[in-house]
């Protein structure tokens, strides 16, 4: 058992030094996104700040509380992005046939997958997301006290499991259909408008269904109402501490239905 | 000047569009999430304010589900066309065809705006119609100047595309230049929050860039927060950039042929 789990350990360090060394080949080549994902970002909370500056709130939201939500909601997205990008891959690697050469090799195809490839290149996300997320802090008064850096930790950790787990269960249609792009993009754009701003701008359906049925309302709406003590619109118990429950229980379901599809799958070549 | 080889791209352009049904489909549920969150949050803000700047909440609906309408039909592909073509060398080959390479590239990206009008944007504006109520324009006169103010917009868009294009013969080490342009037209074209909410001083810069002029003037337009003798002037506005813009490529192509040519040996 000791010595798996040491063979997996030195495998996972040396793909690490690999995609260390793989990622700041061409330095250069990241110039643009490390001007467009952080104009996006400060872009995206000066807007609110504009919005907000002529209508005070938006149902109940002030500019602080905002950019509270859009904070922890891309701190998450930013963990998921230097953990987890593969799971965005899948769909490229069975079309080109890359994903085959994991099946070859005597070790777990998750973990070949995942461990791959560690995404230094996303911390062009976290980065802006840390920064964010400190000046909300200071906006809302958010006291560093031990539980509540405990809570933000268990929080942060199951918002990351849920967003993994949704791009593993979309990679894995992959699995069946060999295609996936359009799909992945979909998901992007409704993670995007549903973790970084509040969920209750949006019809009840639209709540209950990112509730109930695919749970993104807890990587960061539900959280930040129970930070901000804005509890009046869900249950009356804390629900931020929900979030790596539901992290770990949506995270194994992926992980089943990325072994049923790996048992249904069928190389895309002859 | 003969039109068949460019008439030919756009058709190709429009078939091959079509042949991608489920890619389209998503692409119309991606911008309907899009469209349908902007006007959520528009509704929320005028909740507790009826009226700003001389627009109530139904001018910001129309605004916002227009303005994803213009997105899907903007379609400025050159500047991706442009930077993989170098990075991969293929368009050394572009270059022995025998008609003008911008003018292909436009032909194409023309063949893409008349598919996605028919195959998305009218899907998108029916299913915005069900939910929210059919966008009308505030005018008769209004639409009829909407209209043209759309050509000139999307020129004025397509020109910085392909300048931005054009980079990738210079700076490709430095990667798509084109997200970051497209991370700052997001802002500043007024797309999403219009450019008439921004601090005084931004919006004085903003009337010197060509920014503003290619979503907030023909969404201005259409909604009747800008009348006609002001409309007439922001479309004399959008003509300059189009022509100045238009006038830096051509002389920017000319080198970065000249460049093309000499690094091919």
């Amino acid at each position: 058992m000791l010595s798996v789990l040491r063979h997996y350990g030195s495998v996972a360090a040396c793909y690490l030094r690999l995609t260390f060394q793989q990622q700041l080949e061409y330095p250069l080549f990241l110039v643009s996104w490390m001007l467009m994902i952080p104009i996006q970002y400060f872009a995206g909370i000066y807007l609110l700040k504009v919005i907000i500056d002529h209508f005070r709130h938006l149902n109940g939201w002030t500019y602080p509380d905002l950019v509270f939500i859009f904070g922890l909601g891309l701190l998450s997205h930013g963990l998921m992005v230097v953990f987890f990008i593969n799971s965005w891959m899948i769909g490229r690697m069975v079309i080109d046939g890359t994903f085959d050469r994991l099946l070859l090799r005597p070790m777990n195809v998750f973990f070949q997958l995942i461990a791959s490839y560690f995404n230094f290149i996303g911390l062009i996300d976290l980065i802006p997301g840390i920064i964010i997320f400190l000046y909300a802090c200071s906006l809302v008064g958010f006291e560093w006290t031990l539980p509540n850096i405990l809570k933000l930790v268990l929080i942060l950790a199951g918002a990351v499991l849920i967003r993994a787990a949704l791009f593993v269960m979309i990679g894995s249609i992959a699995f069946w259909t060999k295609k996936n792009a359009a799909v992945h993009n979909f998901a992007l754009v409704i993670l995007e408008r549903t973790t970084m701003y509040p969920l209750n701008l949006y019809p009840y359906l639209i709540q209950a269904l990112f509730t109930f049925v695919i749970p993104i309302g807890f990587i960061s709406f539900y959280p930040a109402s129970a930070f901000l003590d804005r509890d009046r619109f869900v249950l009356p118990f804390d629900l931020a501490i929900l979030t790596p429950v539901i992290g770990l229980v949506f995270y194994g379901l992926s992980q089943l239905i990325f072994n049923w599809g790996l048992r249904k799958y069928e190389s895309a070549g002859t | 000047m003969n039109l068949a080889p460019y008439y030919y791209l756009t058709k190709m352009r429009i078939l091959t569009n079509l042949a991608y049904r489920f890619d389209v489909l998503v692409s119309i549920g991606t911008n309907l999430v899009l469209m349908v969150t902007a006007v959520f949050l528009w509704e929320a803000a005028f909740s507790s304010v009826p009226e700003k700047n001389g627009m109530g909440v139904r001018d910001m609906v129309a605004y916002s589900i227009v303005s994803t309408l213009l997105g899907t039909v903007f379609v400025c592909g050159v500047q991706d066309t442009i930077y993989h073509k170098v990075r991969e060398g293929q368009i050394a080959t572009d270059f022995y065809k025998p008609v003008p390479l911008l003018a292909v590239y436009f032909a194409d990206d023309l063949g893409a705006v008349a598919g996605d009008f028919m195959i998305k944007a009218i899907p998108l504006l029916i299913s915005g119609a069900i939910f929210f109520g059919l966008p009308l324009p505030e005018s008769p006169l209004g639409f009829l100047l909407f209209l043209p103010s759309c050509v000139f917009s999307y020129l004025i868009l397509w020109f910085l595309s392909a300048i931005v294009g054009l980079l990738a013969f210079w700076v490709m080490e430095l990667g798509n230049m084109g997200l970051v342009k497209d991370a700052i037209v997001r802002v500043l074209s007024g797309s999403f929050v219009p450019v008439w909410f921004f601090p005084e001083t931004l919006q004085w810069i903003s009337k010197f860039l060509p920014f503003q002029y290619t979503y907030q003037t023909p969404l201005g337009i259409y909604i009747g927060v800008i009348g006609t003798a002001q409309a007439l002037r922001e479309m004399g506005i959008q003509l300059i950039w189009a022509a100045a813009l238009f006038l830096v490529l051509a002389l920017f192509w000319r080198k970065t042929k000249k460049k093309t040519l000499i690094q091919g040996g």
